[in-house]
């Protein structure tokens, strides 16, 4: 508590030190990323190979990797222009609305960004969000957390997934099939036991139990209803909720 | 290595939509005025996103999936790397059902 407060009245030209957006950061985050663009290359493998099953060539599979690079939404707008419907009859608005859809949690990974990134130029902070995704973004808000402060740490891990997920969709294309179905080798399951993994380094005891707790209950209560990502969504909405009324609260109280 | 024009539409909606939605929330918390409440709020959100990807998944997994999650526990606490847990979580998943297919 009294650690944001402090921030949020401190100086603009304390701000600026605070926060900074330097090719060191950036390397550094590409070294810590390298894990995760493994885990990318992997995923993206298994992209290159199914967009060869609705008649997308090499090159326009990397181009669509490098336009959505998300493999929930590449995989989900796959299904439109499934084989009954090869992709020249898939419409633009439907695989929009699709990646829209599953995406949306991108909206919440940026808002949390904007404190830290929003210090950089918007050249700078509008690139990185280009090649934000999700194992990135949790390894960069722990980072954080842990007391990075240099934003080029999120454009570096951004990066390293980014390019290991190129990389992954051209070959899974042109050389096919290593890896026939993710789910054999478990990789459906990684981004969900790197969420397990970094939910458990970054929980910080009595303060985050509500958050999680109301997180737990609006996700199951939500995915019961609907699939996809609106539970995702339902949990950073509610988590922020709280946080944000017990802040409220005490500052009434205080 | 083939290019079909007709891939552009199809190309450039999914590069605005895709954007749209990596820049759309810091884009607009710029006209959201910074205050305790608000950064309390922001700095909740990944665990309650993290939260809200394991949760459903938990729920509807299988027996892989549920020892996956102890077995990252227990990694976290003992290696405490996240990725290295992680990994080993897929590696359960991954045994867990080769020996039950």
């Amino acid at each position: 508590m009294e650690k944001t407060r402090k921030s949020q009245y401190a100086s603009p030209m304390e701000k600026a030190d605070s926060a900074t957006f330097s090719s060191a950061g950036v390397i550094r985050g590409f070294t810590r990323g390298q894990p995760l663009a493994v885990t990318a290359f992997v995923y993206g493998l298994a992209f290159g190979l199914l967009s060869k099953d609705v008649g997308l060539s090499a090159l326009e599979a990397v181009l669509m990797s490098a336009s959505v690079y998300s493999g929930s939404a590449q995989l989900a707008a796959l299904t439109a222009m499934d084989d009954a419907t090869p992709w020249i009859s898939a419409s633009p608005w439907v695989v929009a609305l699709i990646i829209l859809v599953v995406n949306a949690r991108y909206l919440l990974y940026g808002a949390t960004l904007r404190p830290w990134l929003g210090q950089a130029r918007p050249i700078q902070a509008y690139g990185t969000l280009f090649v934000l995704g999700d194992g990135n973004w949790i390894q960069s808000m722990n980072a954080h957390r842990a007391g990075e402060q240099d934003a080029g740490y999120v454009l570096g891990s951004g990066l390293a997934m980014f390019l290991g997920w190129l990389s992954g969709t051209l070959i899974g294309s042109l050389a096919g099939a290593f890896v026939s179905d993710p789910s054999l080798l478990g990789l459906d399951f990684f981004l969900v036991a790197f969420c397990a993994a970094a939910g458990i380094a970054m929980f910080d005891g009595k303060e985050d139990i509500a958050v999680v707790a109301g997180a737990a209950i609006a996700s199951l209560g939500v995915s019961l209803v609907v699939s996809g990502g609106w539970a995702i969504i339902a949990a950073g909405v509610v988590g922020a909720a709280i946080a944000y009324a017990r802040v409220k609260r005490a500052g009434y109280l205080s | 290595m083939s290019f079909d024009p007709q891939f552009l539409p199809l190309l450039a909606a999914m590069v605005l939509v895709s954007f749209a939605t990596r820049a759309g929330g810091f884009w607009l918390m710029k006209f959201v005025p910074a205050s305790p409440a608000v950064e309390a709020a922001l700095k909740a959100t990944p665990i309650a996103v993290m939260v809200g990807i394991v949760a459903p998944a938990a729920a509807r997994g299988s027996h892989g999936e549920i020892a996956a999650l102890a077995v990252i526990f227990v990694a976290m606490k003992v290696i405490g790397n996240d990725i290295a847990a992680a990994i080993l979580g897929v590696a359960t998943v991954a045994i867990v059902r080769f020996l039950m297919s």
